[in-house]
């Protein structure tokens, strides 16, 4: 009996122009064409498949295994050579389609490469104690001696215009953060803020900001600071992750 | 599990979060002969859903 023919494939984790910088990582391989070179891994379909790999996608370990070597890979990548990161789950038939993909995409891949070159990603996520933020706006309007029905209708109007403007507030500060991050970095992206039920902390999240700064430069992380102080005493409070591969960055000009 | 650790296995949960939205979520989109869709990266919002809404469950059971 013949064994069937190994079911692989390749898997693209990104693109990079410095074949020789990228020859010294571990456990991928490389696929030039032209100035290109793709970062790729031979994978087993049984793996990958596209009937499987939804699947895969919901079993926990698995996802977070395969994202933490995504990310694992580009990490490496980034630290010898400017990347483009692909999106999780582009997968290759053969390495010769690879060469073909590099080729028909090769302009905007040089563009990208040019704009992130040298940069790196930083994150910064601002959250709200509501209660401490509620209670720096100025304080509402003194109860009157109407009747209870009055009263109460007085109390539920204050109540309401009061987490309008909350609301508003927290739209401003995200907005003051963004901008004044913005101004340090080389291009800037506020993502949708995680929600609630993501990220497990009662307190919501106001900015998911994303900042490409050049490699070296402490500007960003010192405004970061500077704004956390400033904030502290409205109940702001500001984490800043990263370096990462610029992932926000690799698509389309920002 | 004890709460502590249901706690810590929140935590890392938001790391994998960060790590999804970047890895799943963003970087060129390159259509390969496999390519995950924009319905496989919601299912897997979905399911992280689940599984803190679970963890946050047992929390408040543990609580109790």
């Amino acid at each position: 009996m013949i064994d069937a023919p190994a079911r692989t494939a390749w898997y693209v984790y990104g693109v990079a122009e410095d074949e020789a910088a990228l020859s010294q990582l571990a456990e991928v391989e490389l696929i030039r064409q032209g100035r290109l070179t793709a970062v790729v891994r031979e994978v087993s379909l049984d793996e990958y498949d596209e009937t499987v790999l939804p699947q895969r996608l919901n079993d926990r370990d698995w996802l977070e295994q395969n994202a933490r070597a995504h990310e694992d890979v580009l990490q490496s990548a980034a630290a010898v050579t400017a990347i483009v990161p692909l999106r999780f789950g582009v997968i290759y038939r053969s390495r010769e389609q690879v060469g073909q993909m590099l080729h028909e995409r090769s302009d905007e891949f040089l563009v990208t490469l040019e704009r992130v070159r040298g940069h790196v990603e930083l994150g910064v996520k601002v959250w709200a104690d509501m209660q401490m933020l509620g209670r720096t706006l100025a304080d509402g309007e003194a109860p009157s001696a109407a009747g209870a029905g009055a009263a109460y209708l007085q109390r539920r109007r204050a109540e309401q215009e009061r987490s309008r403007e909350l609301a508003v507030r927290c739209a401003e500060l995200a907005e003051e953060a963004h901008v004044r991050l913005d101004a340090v970095a080389s291009a800037a992206v506020a993502n949708r803020p995680q929600p609630r039920e993501l990220t497990g902390r009662s307190e919501p999240m106001l900015l998911n900001g994303a900042y490409l700064v050049r490699d070296g430069d402490d500007r960003l992380r010192r405004e970061v600071e500077r704004l956390a102080a400033e904030h502290a005493e409205l109940g702001l409070e500001y984490e800043l992750t990263g370096p990462w591969p610029p992932h926000n960055f690799a698509g389309e000009a920002q | 599990m004890s709460v502590v650790e249901r706690r810590q296995a929140l935590a890392e949960q938001v790391t994998l979060l960060d790590l999804v939205d970047r890895v799943l979520n963003k970087g060129v989109v390159v259509t390969g002969d496999i390519t995950l869709s924009v319905a496989d990266v919601d299912l897997v919002y979905v399911g992280l859903r689940l599984l803190l809404a679970s963890a946050a469950t047992l929390d408040r059971e543990a609580a109790r």
